[in-house]
């Protein structure tokens, strides 16, 4: 089948301002939009700019809008968007070049949330261990791969850059309700902050985007409640 | 064996104005539902069924002030006037109306804090928002209680 990818295109060096590009190619509705890009790059235009690595889901390199959705482009099929297919930056982080953006605003939100291990325990011998119970209640955002899908789907997020996001507060979620860590209280404090998760009003965009399937706006909702209640269970 | 339940106190988590408001909120629109709910059984308890027209009573329902109901003479019949304006009715239109203005002013608010780049600009609309929540309230308090 002829799929037409097209693809929003900017070199800051040479254009005044970004454009769209159409690119014919054959395809197999199978193929993902990954393969088809890197088609374009290297049978019709080099020039083309994107992020990838594993190509497989996991290292979240190639967050990108596919048809108006945030998808990584490794995992979107040509069956699931059709022959017609938009491609074009994430939303709300500024345009390096073609579907590269800056992601360092979105690093600096995640940083702002301490998201490492906290504690003032003595390092044990072995491990610290974990009951599994208290292992699951923090594993659905221990799934999270920081590919900003989430994060800049959110009309907050794209309001102010201030905002942590939705990817921070995941981040948060995981240590917070990992009983072995300590800084639970000083992370709260963080994410109750006017850029914090009060910035989030529900849409649910984020969990809808995730390529993970991480129930993103429930997290961010048990986040809320451990600020108002103090309970970390 | 009973794990130990993690809790972490008031001092240690912060309660600051966004945790009070995203509170404050979700409790009003509550409490609204109930002054309603006092507004319309109340009214039905002094006669509304008979002596008041359905729009008049709406309006009473969601703001009980007297003149929503007295004013209307030509559609309403009212037997007793008194009832409608008692120190009871004035204390419920008074927490209505500041529950309502502070629940949707809040809504204002998080626009601006949503929306708004510009810090100092931010900063200005956020007292602007506060300075009209403090005049409304008082400005419908007033109303209330003077008639």
């Amino acid at each position: 089948m002829e799929v037409t990818l097209k693809i929003f295109r900017y070199n800051p060096e040479t254009d005044k301002k970004p454009s769209y590009k159409s690119y014919k190619l054959d395809a197999n509705e199978m193929d993902r939009v990954l393969d088809l890009l890197e088609k374009v790059k290297g049978y019709q235009d080099g020039t083309l700019s994107f992020r990838r690595s594993c190509a497989h889901g996991i290292c979240g390199s190639d967050a990108m809008r596919i048809n108006g959705m945030n998808r990584l482009a490794c995992k979107t099929l040509i069956r699931d968007v059709g022959t017609r297919v938009t491609v074009e930056p994430i939303l709300g982080l500024p345009v390096l070049k073609d579907l590269i953006v800056d992601m360092e605003p979105f690093f600096d939100n995640f940083r702002s949330v301490k998201p490492w291990f906290i504690t003032a325990d003595p390092e044990p011998e072995k491990e610290r261990y974990q009951s599994p119970e208290a292992r699951a209640r923090f594993d659905d955002t221990t799934k999270c791969i920081l590919c900003a899908c989430c994060t800049t789907s959110c009309p907050s997020f794209w309001g102010s850059e201030k905002y942590v996001g939705p990817a921070a507060i995941v981040a948060a979620h995981r240590f917070i309700f990992d009983d072995r860590d300590q800084a639970a209280a000083e992370r709260l404090q963080i994410l109750n902050e006017a850029t914090g998760v009060h910035r989030c009003h529900t849409i649910f965009n984020c969990t809808m985007a995730c390529p993970r399937e991480i129930q993103i706006t429930k997290a961010i909702g048990e986040v809320k409640m451990a600020i108002s209640t103090g309970i970390l269970d | 064996m009973l794990a130990k339940r993690r809790t972490l106190s008031l001092a240690k988590r912060g309660f600051d104005f966004e945790i009070f408001m995203w509170l404050f909120v979700r409790l009003s629109a509550l409490a609204m539902y109930l002054f309603a709910l006092i507004g319309l059984v109340g009214a039905l308890i002094m006669g509304a069924r008979t002596q008041v027209n359905f729009a008049d009573l709406m309006r009473w329902t969601f703001m009980p002030d007297s003149n929503h109901v007295l004013m209307n003479t030509t559609l309403n019949n009212i037997a007793n006037l008194d009832v409608w304006v008692t120190l009871f009715w004035k204390i419920m239109g008074s927490l209505f109306v500041t529950f309502a203005a502070a629940h949707g002013l809040h809504g204002l608010l998080s626009v601006v804090e949503d929306y708004l780049k510009n810090s100092a600009v931010r900063r200005f609309l956020r007292y602007f928002v506060l300075v009209l929540t403090v005049v409304g309230i008082a400005i419908a308090i007033y109303v209330v209680w003077t008639k």
